[in-house]
């Protein structure tokens, strides 16, 4: 069973882009449910994202790349 | 500088246009490469950026008294200083932008500009310009001259050693300084009353012998009243005083500064009483027409923009160019 | 020591911290089991420290364990010696080690001399971590190191990690110590995210509380034909080196320092006796470094035939310039050393 890692809907003020400034993994590598597995910036503030699932992670957004709200940044399966 | 009340009243309204307008064209170039992936490193203007909007007041009615020989030490927030000193607009900007034509030749950056023409110093180290400035005060007194040495410093500073050491020092030796501190209540993210044993550092003077003042209001007026006459008593070998600016920070600590702990609505209701407009509206009513008015801003805007210009355009430094000047 | 002590197998599939959130963790651990513990510096409280090393410890502990200060260097750390005569271990942030000239005999004078002047009977246990660094254009006054300024100075242990594993156990092991710990972390690998992160530095951190030896330096990639040293930043400079080196047919053997004072050099010489080759890199001032010190351990060691003068990769006796056209140049990097071990790996054995 894969999940998606989302930025989810709400979790910055307004509509402005983000952009992920921390892996904690690599592609391919395995990750527990409820581990940070990334950081996401906006607006100078930072956020954690979790894997929602035990699983391989595969990146769909590199480090640095531009996110929005809602926006999959990688899935777990 | 200008003589009458009038001609100072208008060069600080035109200088804290002068200064703001610095301000608004440094905020898209230092964000320029740093959006949406905010890295301090990139763009053409790196690492950090402590920007003076809402703080111009004290910068322009201090420096209306003074003159090019007339020693300044600053802060890690010194645009308005700078500018209201009469630093080179242009080499402070191409200083900002590390260019082989500013100031320092790009080795200094933001955080220290040095103007040696118009005697204008400034660093990061909070506290450690005051004892500068009582070592440029002693030395015009020693040298038969009849300047002044004034001291920039946040509220901060007070807490810290080298305030209380060159204030004791400059009263015990009675030197021409005046030390401003401009009081934007903030120390990075934490109040002054939080963090300080006082309500007023004005009060403090008196520990060291010297008069304190205290302006409220961020008033350009008012600041211009209570530094002419720090300044005069200086420059009449009557010694040091302590002045206290009641300022606005009206932007975060650094460009980047989430301010997540400063309470909501806190800027919004301080850029309702920014000092600048607040400060025309009152030339206004005094009589100045809006027409002149408008030139002066027009021409200031005018100068940024061909500082920027200049900045973005004049050539950087080469690599070598690193190792001249570790020594004299 | 080996790459294998540092970072044990159980670690390496668990989850990932920053160096920033081990921090924060470790001393949060330390202030749950001992209440002698507590955290002071500017802006550590709500802001949770300007490089994170205190995040959520003010809304867990409460203000009289976790203390902003004011902008007063000299007496808070003047303060924190206090503390630690007296049996409490505070842990001290100095936000940039630029700052250290305001506050240096607290530090060097007074917390240094603590033990040796009472001839024991009075400890120091105090942790100052301060940040250090530059290569982002903070210029001269906000991107030093000054390993060997604090290196120098009899009585002080002095650490910077390079991972996040690390980062933790040491942090746990500083406070437990009873000695002053200056514990440098590098901005670089910091994982802040307003400044680029080294992704190495990123590491799988246990939840339990662990600590790793201070004044042991690690080898964390073995190899034969030249020994590469850092220090925090430049360890991974090495690393990213050695790789490079790797597809040329040299292999290079890496060492993380991690400890400025005491010194591991037992560890370095027993790799130079192996490769004959040492190059080091430190991106503190050139002269009077840390660099110059582990060359002149191993010189004057003799157990290590060397097949050739040493190196050293360093940032030069310049200040650190603001204008990146200026700075970059100078920083030493994964190019420079393996320039640097090519060329050792190219001169001829001596007759």
């Amino acid at each position: 069973m894969s999940a998606t890692i989302l930025v989810p809907d709400d979790l910055w003020d307004g509509d402005g882009e983000g952009s992920v400034s921390n892996w904690f993994y690599r592609d391919g590598e395995t990750v527990q449910q409820g581990d940070t597995v990334a950081e996401v910036m906006s607006e100078k503030v930072t956020f954690e994202l979790t894997a929602p699932v035990t699983g391989r992670l595969a990146i769909a957004v590199p480090l640095h790349g531009t996110v929005h709200k809602g926006d999959r940044i990688g899935e777990v399966g | 500088m200008p003589a009458t009340r009038n001609d100072q009243r208008l060069w600080m309204y035109q200088t804290m246009v002068k200064s703001r307008a610095f301000e608004a064209a440094i905020k898209p170039a230092y964000f320029e490469g740093k959006l949406p992936a905010f890295n301090m490193a990139n763009g053409p203007i790196p690492g950090e950026m402590h920007l003076s909007d809402g703080q111009e007041p004290c910068a322009v009615g201090v420096c209306v008294h003074l003159q090019p020989g007339d020693a300044v030490t600053a802060t890690h927030r010194p645009h308005h200083v700078a500018i209201a000193k009469g630093v080179d607009l242009q080499a402070m900007a191409a200083e900002i932008f590390g260019k082989r034509a500013g100031l320092s030749g790009g080795r200094g950056g933001h955080m220290h500009l040095f103007d040696a023409k118009v005697n204008f110093c400034c660093s990061g180290i909070i506290a450690e310009g005051m004892g500068p400035a009582v070592g440029a005060a002693l030395a015009a007194r020693l040298q038969g001259r009849d300047g002044v040495a004034v001291s920039f410093i946040g509220e901060g500073a007070a807490n810290q050693g080298a305030f209380h050491e060159a204030l004791n020092l400059a009263a015990v030796w009675k030197v021409p300084a005046v030390f401003v501190i401009e009081d934007n209540a903030w120390g990075i993210s934490v109040p002054k009353r939080a963090c300080t044993a006082v309500a007023r550092n004005s009060d403090r003077a008196a520990a060291y012998g010297m008069p304190g003042v205290h302006v409220e209001g961020n008033d350009p007026d008012a600041v211009c009243t209570a530094a002419g006459e720090a300044i005069a008593r200086a420059r009449a070998g009557e010694g040091p005083t302590l002045i206290e600016v009641e300022t606005t920070r009206l932007e975060g600590h650094f460009m980047g500064d989430a301010e997540g702990y400063r309470p909501k609505g806190e800027v919004e209701a301080l850029k309702a009483r920014d000092p600048i407009p607040a400060y025309r509206r009152r030339l206004e009513q005094d009589g100045i027409e809006a027409g002149l008015l408008d030139r002066l801003e027009a021409e200031a805007k005018g100068e940024v923009d061909a500082a920027f210009a200049f900045a973005r355009s004049t050539p950087y430094p080469a690599a070598e160019e690193a190792f001249a000047h570790v020594y004299r | 020591m080996s790459t294998a002590e540092s970072l044990p197998a159980e670690a390496a599939a668990g989850r990932r911290l920053t160096i920033a959130k081990a921090m924060s963790e470790a001393i949060a651990q330390e202030m749950e089991r001992d209440p002698a513990v507590l955290v002071m510096g500017e802006d550590i409280g709500r802001l949770g420290g300007v490089f994170g090393t205190t995040t959520g410890l003010l809304d867990r502990f409460g203000p009289e364990r976790v203390r902003d200060t004011p902008i007063s260097e000299t007496a808070f750390i003047g303060a924190a010696v206090g503390l630690a005569a007296a049996g409490m271990r505070p842990v001290v942030e100095l936000m940039f080690v630029d700052f250290f000239g305001v506050c240096m005999d607290a530090i060097y004078n007074l917390a240094a001399k603590q033990a040796y002047f009472s001839g024991g009977q009075v400890a120091c246990p105090l942790v100052l971590m301060t940040s250090v660094g530059g290569g982002y254009g903070d210029a001269g006054q906000h991107s030093q190191c000054l390993y060997a300024t604090f290196g120098h100075l009899p009585g002080l242990k002095v650490v910077t990690p390079s991972n996040a594993y690390d980062a933790k156990g040491m942090m746990t092991a500083a406070i437990r110590d009873p000695n002053p710990v200056i514990f440098m972390f590098h901005k670089a690998l910091q994982g802040m995210g307003w400044l680029g992160t080294v992704p190495g530095s990123i590491a799988a951190v246990p939840r339990e509380a662990y600590t790793v030896d201070l004044g042991r330096a690690a080898v964390v990639r073995e190899g034969r034909d030249v020994t590469l040293v850092g220090l925090g930043a430049t360890t991974h400079h090495g690393l990213d080196a050695a790789a490079e080196l790797e597809g040329e047919g040299i292999s290079a053997e890496v060492i993380d320092l991690r400890s400025i004072a005491p010194l591991d050099r037992e560890t370095v010489i027993a790799s130079v006796a192996k490769t004959g080759r040492l190059v080091v890199a430190d991106d503190d001032y050139r002269s009077c470094g840390v660099a110059a010190e582990v060359i002149a351990s191993v010189c004057e060691d003799g157990r290590a035939k060397l097949a050739a003068p040493p190196r050293r990769v360093t940032f030069p006796d310049v200040p650190v310039p603001f204008s990146p056209a200026l700075e970059h140049p100078l920083l030493p990097s994964a190019a420079k050393m393996a320039a640097a071990a090519r060329a050792l790996v190219g001169e001829r054995e001596p007759a």
